[in-house]
């Protein structure tokens, strides 16, 4: 006879589940609700509620100016890794060649290997290259980061592509670029957003490599001057506009997940 | 088609064009500047010489950062994993709006600035915040206990920065367990824990590999939450390593510092693989 319960969740799981759940949140929400604070040290319960340190964020110069930067660094690196990913997901889901597995591996180990000591070469070959620390060298760091995450979001896109369409557009006389433009590209283009804002996420919060081949003025780099400095809500007002523009995008990404699973 | 042989070989030259430049040859030259002699003007002369692994490895201060941030990984890496596989096994099982809020959940904190996590964890960890006000108002307490700016604040700072990479793909790999067998188990008499222990665990062990090293890389070359959450008392690597490069000028021995932090991620990485074919013959036939 099998017993009902052999791998139903008890109310213990539940609790731990809940549990869980609440250590991966609470600093996320903490963080948030004492941008709202009316009080002027990192303090909790909070004191009393104002927007007075979203208007201190805004007005500060070198948090504003930090966020164009990052913004500029973000988009640029998010363009570049998500043409360079979606160009290699395609060769590695499409053709079987010399050499697959090694360049299999190749563009997904930026993930694995440490951001510090690539930040350390990154800061080595600015100068051979005739390149400064600035926002030209982030946008290629940040870009070479982002490759993997963009590889990975494509070839699960690629995985429910059928060839056979791009066959018959081929067959039918269509040039190549043509066919993926009109054929491919439309196909697995939730794959290739999620891969961008994903690039684009990663490189808004890359500090590893920033710290090398930046000159501190990215946003990651102002926040975390001024929180070693002093840490006042300013920092979280900041960091809440930043959340809200990640959820922002996440929401975007969503239906695009939801409709890839669907299929 | 006349570009058949090539066509592969197109799609990947944007992502060459990055990666060879931008992440091979930097890697290189770390390694080749760990050889080279230190210089306080030219900052590396070229040559071929092991006295930065010496002064490196000979060191007290280098090898207790070393040692500390092991040790950091290590304590992480069993944390989350012990956290992680119960958690991504009722993950794994859930199902409908439940299982895409959870998933939603996970995913969150990934998303989320790690200035804005650190934020939340002072908030949680500083003297007058949420964990010593309420042990306090509840008179548990009478002076609020120091876990900002020390290692136990930096260490739950850390654990909650990298569970999300360990419960990932453990739910990953738990989500193809067949619970056929876990009905076939307890069918046949075996109790919960022994269908947990012979098909969950065994199963999750790809997920469980995969999650170690991708916290282990993480918390080797993590620089925020050690500047912001924890002390100099308790030196770690990527800070050092900066600091070393950025402020000292010293760029060979920051380069011996990288190379042996590649060094260990890479045989960490080569091992635990390794071990998932050696112990689990099965996922290399389906691979």
């Amino acid at each position: 006879m099998i017993r009902p319960d052999f791998d139903s969740p008890r109310l213990s799981t539940y609790g731990y589940t809940a549990f869980v759940v609440l250590f991966l949140l609470l600093p996320i929400v903490l963080g948030t609700i004492v941008a709202f604070s009316s009080g002027d040290r990192l303090e909790f319960p909070l004191p009393g509620f104002s927007l007075r340190w979203f208007h201190e964020a805004w007005r500060n110069v070198v948090f504003v100016d930090g966020l164009w930067n990052s913004l500029i660094i973000a988009v640029c690196s998010a363009a570049l890794a998500t043409i360079a990913g979606t160009g290699a997901a395609i060769a590695l889901n499409h053709y079987r060649f010399k050499g697959h597995s090694v360049v299999q591996l190749a563009v997904m180990l930026p993930v694995s290997l440490p951001g510090i000591v690539l930040g350390l070469g990154l800061l080595f070959i600015l100068s051979p290259y005739g390149m400064r620390p600035g926002k030209i060298a982030a946008i290629f760091g940040h870009a070479t980061v982002s490759i993997p995450y963009v590889v990975a979001m494509v070839t699960a896109a690629l995985s429910n592509y059928d060839r056979a369409l791009e066959r018959a557009s081929l067959n039918l006389g269509v040039s190549p670029a043509r066919t993926f433009f009109k054929i491919t590209l439309p196909l697995i283009r939730g794959g290739v957003i999620a891969g961008a804002i994903s690039a684009f996420l990663i490189s808004l919060d890359n500090v590893s490599l920033s710290l090398f081949i930046t000159r501190g003025d990215t946003l990651p780099l102002r926040l975390m001057q001024q929180l070693l400095f002093y840490a006042d809500p300013s920092i979280a007002a900041m960091a809440t506009i930043l959340l809200a523009l990640s959820l922002g995008l996440l929401i975007m990404m969503l239906p695009m997940v939801i409709w890839r699973r669907s299929r | 088609m006349r570009l058949g042989r090539y066509a592969p070989w197109l799609w990947l030259f944007p992502a060459g064009a990055l990666l060879i430049p931008f992440f091979l040859i930097p890697l290189c030259v770390v390694v080749r500047d760990s050889f080279y002699r230190e210089d306080p003007v030219r900052f590396l002369i070229p040559d071929f010489t092991f006295a930065n692994y010496a002064r490196v490895l000979g060191d007290r201060y280098y090898l207790t950062v070393f040692g500390n941030t092991l040790l950091i990984a290590l304590v992480i890496s069993v944390i989350a994993l012990i956290i992680a596989v119960p958690f991504a096994q009722y993950v794994a099982r859930s199902t409908g709006k439940q299982r895409a809020l959870l998933l939603w959940i996970i995913y969150l904190p990934l998303y989320v600035s790690v200035i804005m996590r650190a934020f939340g964890w002072m908030v949680i960890t500083a003297d007058s915040g949420l964990i010593n006000s309420t042990l306090m108002s509840l008179r548990l307490i009478g002076q609020p206990i120091k876990l900002l700016f020390e290692v136990e604040g930096m260490t739950l700072a850390m654990l909650h920065r990298y569970l999300p990479l360990m419960i990932i793909p453990i739910v990953t790999t738990l989500q193809k367990l067949d619970r056929d067998l876990l009905k076939a188990s307890a069918n046949l008499g075996g109790s919960r824990w022994y269908g947990w222990r012979r098909i969950v665990l065994p199963m999750a062990i790809p997920g469980m590999v995969g999650g170690t090293q991708l916290v282990f890389a993480g918390v080797l070359s993590d620089y925020v939450l050690p500047s912001l959450t924890g002390t100099t008392r308790f030196p770690m690597v990527a800070p050092v390593i900066f600091y070393e490069a950025a402020t000292n000028g010293a760029w060979a021995t920051a380069s011996a510092m990288g190379t042996l932090v590649l060094v260990v991620v890479a045989l960490f990485l080569i091992i635990s693989s390794l071990a998932v074919r050696r112990l689990m013959p099965w996922q290399r036939a389906v691979q």
